[in-house]
Formats: structure tokens, sequence, C-alpha cells
């Protein structure tokens, strides 16, 4: 059974590829549910995977390093959170020139990381589960597969069940009601775009330290922007983000190893398929999104109190 | 305690002066706080940055081939921007202009059709990249700023499949470049420097789109539609027509760029057109404000930029991104500082009603 075997091994790179896509995108779910649109998750992906490599590089610590990469990644958030929960600046712009940030402050600092090796994290075996037919592939991760994995129920519960996410959402939808009803809106889309952040930051670390395993200029190449399609395909939901992030990285993969195969297609034209298949992606999306899906009905909006004069 | 944010009825005129100004002179301090800290004396660097550009003949033209591209991206960035439009695809569409002109400087026949068919491809190619996010915008409000970034991401790879393979030059060893193009697909150049034609062009553009969108019925609609869409619609303006000219219009000048830097400056196609024009016009447009004439202000200032970085980069052997960096901090400096022209800020005592 090749077959199965090869399907097996491409699920199971799928889901390491897919980690980064999937830590980002949930990340950006929650901001996005508080109305705030931060498009530099590029930059903030970028600076999570750069900043990962060094701290694991100086310490021999991958664990470290991805605690780094979170951390970069909530400071370049918070400048995006100061910026447009604050100031009320607008969100797009604050949010394209976090790309520029993190992708100018990465190549900056990160020129002598290129072309070093550091300390990666390494896969887990679980014990039962790997043993069942083709486990072995599938249940062989690095410990932030499971916890990606762990996330998605556990923001499911937070955005759906708790008090948190019931203010989430009003801030979101709403946030005239919200602050009547005494929601403290700023405070609450503060605290989501820095989650946001933290999350992408250790998305970007896991490309370095599991995926990539390598540094080099723009590592992310592109993904930050994958992930923002991916918010508006997922329809919001932390559910649907891990079958849009682990179908991404699941492309990403089968773009490897169909050059590896040598099926005859150049190497630039497998490079294409995801931001393409993203595009159409989000065609689909928005089609469908008209009858159903909603996006926060406050999202990108600065939320400023009424003004008096 | 507590901070009490308030729309200031007016402002004075003098904020709209400091506010660039000091948000340039404190991202030139944050720069400078970088360079300390990988070793290089960040006065010894702006120094040869200055000297780079004003103090050689062959710098100060350099400023002026560096500014060009990237009034032509302002500008594609700007247009669009003013009907409410981001246009993140400037690179794609100059690379897809660099393409479609090299094709055809490689390729066509007799030479004297040659350059004013690689201006009319260059153009065409351009618009035909940036119709296909403007198509999705109006028909499906597909959003623009993911398309048109992803479709850049295609058109790099479009080249650099081209000058890897199909149109590989038989000369260039294993360098990723078409061969050289003959001299009647090349802009004249002046001054026994890199200045070519195509800077003066930029200017003549930038002056064009200024009148088209200040003194045309055409330029009203768009910034109607951009800045009131209710309005727009009481008035009768189609607001799809508008959503795709303005990217039209927006990706022909990113595409005319793109066939003058292959045809004014290197001379053949390879797989590094431009080394981020396209996403410099984003802080031009902003801080020109959608302006055309403050667009050639701004771009000189990051042309400068530009010229200063590999100044940078060849004496120090600071990486060019250092460029990226402070494009980014002036755009936020100047940003957070509008908010200051904007609201007034005073504090009251906590508790207080309001």
């Amino acid at each position: 059974m090749i077959e199965a075997e090869f399907l097996a091994s491409l699920i199971a790179a799928s889901m390491r590829a897919g980690t980064p896509l999937l830590f980002a995108t949930l990340g950006e779910i929650i901001a996005e549910r508080s109305g705030v649109l931060n498009l530099g998750l590029e930059g903030v992906m970028v600076s999570g995977a750069m900043t990962g490599f060094y701290i694991s590089l100086v310490t021999g610590n991958p664990w470290l390093g991805v605690l780094a990469g979170g951390i970069a990644g909530l400071l370049l958030a918070l400048i995006h959170a100061f910026f447009t929960v604050s100031l009320k600046v607008d969100q797009a712009v604050t949010g394209l020139m976090l790309v520029l940030l993190g992708l100018g402050l990465t190549g900056f600092l990160g020129r002598d990381l290129v072309g070093q090796v550091a300390t990666y994290i390494q896969p887990i075996n679980i014990p039962i589960l790997s043993s069942i037919p083709y486990g072995n592939a599938i249940f062989n991760q690095d410990p932030v597969v499971y916890v990606g994995i762990f996330l998605v129920p556990l923001l499911w519960f937070l955005m759906n069940k708790t008090r948190y996410g019931m203010e989430l959402f009003a801030v979101g939808e709403n946030p005239e009601a919200a602050d009547t009803m005494g929601i403290p809106v700023d405070r609450i889309r503060f605290l989501a775009v820095l989650i946001g952040g933290f999350l992408a930051g250790i998305g970007g670390a896991h490309l370095s330290l599991a995926y990539a395993k390598v540094w080099t200029d723009g590592l992310t190449a592109g993904r930050g922007w994958i992930c923002l399609a991916l918010v508006i395909f997922s329809g919001w939901m932390p559910q649907r983000a891990i079958f849009g992030a682990y179908l991404f990285g699941g492309l990403d993969v089968l773009s490897f190893k169909l050059q590896a195969v040598g099926l005859g297609v150049s190497y630039h034209f497998m490079r294409m398929i995801p931001y393409i298949f993203t595009i159409l992606v989000l065609l689909f999306s928005v089609i469908r999104e008209r009858e159903k899906f909603g996006a926060p009905s406050a999202l990108g909006k600065p939320y400023i109190r009424e003004q008096k004069f | 305690m507590r901070i009490k944010v308030e729309k200031r009825l007016e402002t004075p005129k003098i904020v709209y002066i400091i506010i660039p100004v000091a948000s340039i002179l404190t991202s030139l301090l944050f720069v400078g706080v970088l360079l300390l800290a990988i070793g290089v004396n960040p006065l010894e660097a702006y120094g040869v940055m200055l000297s780079r550009a004003f103090g050689t003949k062959f710098g100060f033209t350099e400023l002026f081939v560096k500014t060009a591209p990237i009034i032509l991206t302002g500008l594609a960035v700007s247009i669009p921007l003013r009907a409410g439009l981001w246009n993140i695809g400037a690179e794609g569409q100059l690379y897809m202009g660099a393409f479609a002109a090299s094709f055809v400087a490689l390729y066509f026949y007799p030479p004297i059709i040659v350059l004013p068919l690689m201006v009319l491809f260059g153009l065409l190619a351009g618009m035909a990249w940036a119709s296909i996010p403007g198509f999705l915008k109006a028909k499906f409000d597909l959003n623009e700023i993911i398309s048109t970034l992803l479709l850049n991401y295609v058109a790099i790879y479009w080249v650099e499949y081209l000058v890897y393979g199909p149109m590989r030059g038989k000369e260039v060893y294993n360098f990723p470049y078409s061969d050289l193009f003959n001299d009647y697909a090349i802009l004249p150049r002046f001054f026994g420097t890199r200045f070519h034609v195509g800077v003066i062009i930029s200017f003549l553009i930038a002056i064009a789109i200024y009148i088209l969108i200040t003194k045309t019925s055409y330029g009203f609609a768009v910034k109607i539609v951009g800045s009131n869409p209710k309005a727009a619609e009481f008035a009768g303006i189609s607001r799809k027509k508008i959503i795709v000219s303005a990217m039209l219009i927006g990706g022909a000048i990113a595409g005319f760029a793109g066939m003058m830097e292959v045809s004014g400056l290197h001379l053949r196609l390879r797989a590094a057109v431009s080394p981020g024009y396209g996403y410099t016009g984003i802080p031009v447009a902003l801080l020109a404000r959608g302006n055309p004439l403050f667009v050639i202000v701004a771009a000189f200032l990051f042309g400068l930029l530009y010229v200063g970085g590999s100044a940078m980069q060849t004496t120090f052997g600071i990486p060019v991104a250092i460029v990226d960096v402070f494009q980014a901090l002036v755009v936020l400096f100047i940003i957070g500082g509008d908010f200051f022209t904007r609201y007034s800020i005073s504090f009251g005592e906590k508790g207080e009603k309001r």
C-alpha cells in the first residue's frame, strides 16, 4: 500500500506546513472579531520567525525561541494596537506599514543569521496513536503542531461560551451598543490585537524552527497574506480555520513533492500555485459569504466615542 | 485623571509642516539607533548617503533615475487610493510591464516600431494585471488589498520563470538574465550617465495625472466615489466603472515603470527588475495624500533613500532593508502625528461624566 503510506506522509507534512498558518489565522480571527483588521500579519509573522530563529541559535533552546517569536509578534502588534485602537488611525495604513517594518527590521537585523543552523524543534511520538496503521507518520509531530490543534477547540470555547467571547463579539459587531452596556471597547480590542500578534509570532517561529529550518530574508513569502484570506475563508470561525490552514500547508508540500517527482512542470509555476489558489479560495468565500457568513460588522472601523463640541 | 480626546475645530496650518519634518527627523533618529546597534556610526552613514546623492554627478543623476520609478508607482497607488482602493500590486504590475516590453524588445521587428510598441505593451500589460483585482472588486467586492498583493508573487515568479527558461540569454553565463536589448530598444541617455529620457517622461506623467484628477470631470468622479460613495450614487456616477478604471490607470502607469526600468536602466529583462518600488509607492502615496505633485516631492525623499541605501550598503555593508524600516517609520510617525492635528487632548478628573 504505497499510496496509503504516501498519503499518510503527505497529511503529516501538510499539518506541519499548515501549523504556522493555523496560528496566524487563529490570532487574526480573534483580532478581527474585535473589529480590528491587522493587515500587518506578514510583518508580524516574519518578525516571529527571525526572532525565534535568533534566540534558538543563541540559547540552543528552541522553546525559548518559540516564546521569543511570540513576544516579537506581540511587540509589533502592540504598535498596531496603539495606533489603531488608542490613536484611532486607519487600520489599513498601519497594517501595511507593519509589513514594511517587519520585513525591513528582519532583513536588517537578520543578515548574519542567513546560512546559520539553529537548534530546531524535534518531533514527539505519541505512544498509542502512533502505533495504529499509518499513525506513525501523523502522530509523530513536533509539540507546536499538537498545541495548534488543541488551540482550535480552546478558542472556539473562548469565543462562544465565555463572557470574554461575548464581549469580543459585541465589540466587533456594534461597538456603540457595547460601549453603552459598559463593555470597555478599547481595552478588549487592544487585548485582542495583542493575542493575535502573539499567536502569529509563534506561527512564524514554528516556520523557521520546525518547518523551513532555516532563516532567509522574507522567509514567510506571503504566508501572512494567505492567512488574511484564510480568515475570510473560515468565516471567522476557529473550527474552520484548521481546514484552511492544513489545506494550504498541503499545497505547499505538494508543490515541492511534485517538483521532486519531476512532473516536468517548472519550479516557478509550482511556486505560483498557493497565491493563485488563495485568490480562488477568496473568491469562493466572498460569493458564499453573501448568503451566510458575515464579517464582523465593525471590522476595520475605528471606534470613536461620540464627540461633543 | 482621565484623558479626554476631542476633535479640533480648526488646525493651525503650521502643524501640517511640523509633522512631516519632525517625523522624518524622528525616523532618522530611530534608524540611527539601529545602525549603532550593528556598530555603524549613524552620522557617518548619513554623511555617506548625502555625499553620494549630492556630491557627485553620477550620484545626483542617479537620484533622478531612482526617483522616476517611485514617482510612477506612487501615482499607481495614488489614483486608486483616491477612489478608495488600495493598489498594493504596483510591484507586480511593474514586473508585467517589464516582461511585455522585454518581449517586444527581443522579438519584434522592424526597429522603428519597437520602442513605441514597448511603451504600448508595457502599459497594456500593467493594465491587464491590474484589471484582475479591479474586476474582482467591482463584481464580487473581493478584497483588493489581498488580491493585488498576491498577484505580485505570481508576476515575479512569471518573470523568474522567463529569465531562467525561455527568455534566458545566450551569453549570460548562469545569470537569470535575457540577452541585452538592441540599441533601438533602449531609451536615450544623457550627460554620459544613466539619466534616461524615461525620467523626464515620469515627471510629465505626474503633471498629466495632476491635471486629470483636478481639472476633469473624471477626476472629480473618482474623488466623489472615494470620499462619499453615497453622494456618488445620487450623482449617477457608476462606482464600478470608477473602481475598474482607476485600477486600470494605476496599472498602466506601473506597467510603464516596468518598461522604463528594463529599457532605460537594465537594458535587458532580469529576475530583479525592481528592488520594491511598487511597495515604496504606498508610503509615497500616503505622504502625498493622493496629490500627484506632492508624489514627486515624496518620491525624491525615497529616491534619496535608495541612492543612500545602496551607498551605505557598499560602504558599511548595511542591508538595504534599512530603507524599508525608514519608510515604515516615517509613515507611522506621520499618521501618529496626524492624530494631534485632528484631535486635541485634555486631562480631566476621573469619573467625570463625558
